[in-house]
């Protein structure tokens, strides 16, 4: 190994924008581990390593969610606004249809699913962000594959203001999944992701979507949500598309 | 009275734009005839979602009932959202293809 492509613990978490104590966990964990380890236990992470890390969205945006500063993304993932999120949102139906892989019919249902909860984001934080405003909004065309994720309230907070009688993640995920919400609620938001999950169930690969400590998901052909509990909580919303 | 919806834009997700969209739309409908039909036509609609739908659409709906007619309904997102909406509040669509 080079030795120049070494970082030790300390500069790689600024790397990628993470907390040593994050990295330590990973380490444990088994999701990350360190390149090399001296006989003192000092830890090294190769920079090749840390920049495929970098390159896979997944892994990125779920960084991005738990990170202190969220300084890990480019500006080209990262939609401050909904006018950039849909701009960007545009360009991807565009590269959807100039790939030629999919129906335009199927190109229109991804874009509206990943429009759908992206847009919700934004709706759902509006004036309440706790630190970085905005979306993560990656897409692979080859991979057929969309990463969204946003630093927000998550679904439970935003939820409990209709729905009060919410105390878990699961329950709130639950409901926003499956439940249709009456047109007389206080407010009419909270039916897209009924959309979301028909799509995933009779058209796409599978959907995840992790808000909180608790991670549905969705596949097709598949009628209940499969849910589990994560270690790592997300105060904020991670999702995955495949289609 | 006929609303083409592409003039809003070719992709429609987003609930803000889907209200803004009514509200432009109020200065044209308000001297309508009791009797005139309101068609709302889809045509050249890329893709469209129920947050926008359920902005533009279903107050249209509630509003002139039977009147509303929605045309070239085919795309997909279009259709899968339309259907979403008629079931959230118990709507029946009047579409022509």
């Amino acid at each position: 190994m080079i030795k120049n492509d070494l970082l030790g613990i300390g500069d790689t978490a600024r790397y990628i924008g993470v907390s040593d104590k994050t990295l330590r966990r990973w380490e444990k964990n088994g999701k990350f581990l360190p390149s090399y380890k001296s006989d003192g236990g000092t830890r090294y992470y190769s920079k090749v390593k840390l920049n495929l890390f970098l390159n896979d969205s997944v892994e990125l945006a779920r960084a991005w969610v738990v990170s202190n500063t969220g300084e890990n993304i480019t500006p080209e993932q990262h939609c401050e606004i909904s006018t950039v999120f849909q701009a960007r949102l545009e360009r991807m139906y565009f590269d959807l249809v100039r790939n030629g892989d999919l129906s335009k019919n199927t190109v229109a249902l991804v874009t509206a699913v990943v429009g759908e909860v992206g847009q919700n984001s934004f709706d759902h934080n509006l004036g309440n962000w706790p630190d970085i405003s905005g979306v993560f909004f990656s897409y692979n065309v080859e991979k057929r594959e969309v990463v969204l994720a946003d630093r927000g309230q998550g679904v439970l907070k935003t939820l409990k203001r209709t729905r009060g009688e919410l105390k878990t993640d699961e329950d709130a995920l639950k409901v926003a999944f499956t439940e249709i919400v009456s047109g007389r609620a206080p407010e009419n938001r909270g039916n897209g992701l009924k959309f979301v999950r028909k799509q995933v169930q009779e058209k796409f690969e599978n959907l995840i979507f992790q808000s909180g400590g608790t991670e549905i998901m969705i596949e097709n052909d598949v009628k209940d949500l499969i849910i589990s509990h994560k270690e790592i909580s997300y105060s904020g919303c991670f999702v995955r598309i495949k289609f | 009275m006929n609303i083409i919806v592409n003039k809003f834009g070719g992709i429609l997700t987003s609930r803000k734009d889907g209200k803004e969209a009514y509200l432009a739309m109020q200065a044209s409908l308000k001297g309508i005839p009791d009797d005139e039909i309101l068609n709302v036509d889809f045509v050249d609609v890329l893709s469209l979602s129920p947050s926008w739908g359920d902005e533009f659409i279903t107050p249209l709906k509630k509003i002139y009932g039977d009147r509303l007619v929605l045309k070239n309904t085919s795309n997909s997102s279009v259709a899968e959202t339309l259907e979403l909406i008629s079931k959230i509040h118990n709507l029946n669509f009047n579409i022509v293809n």
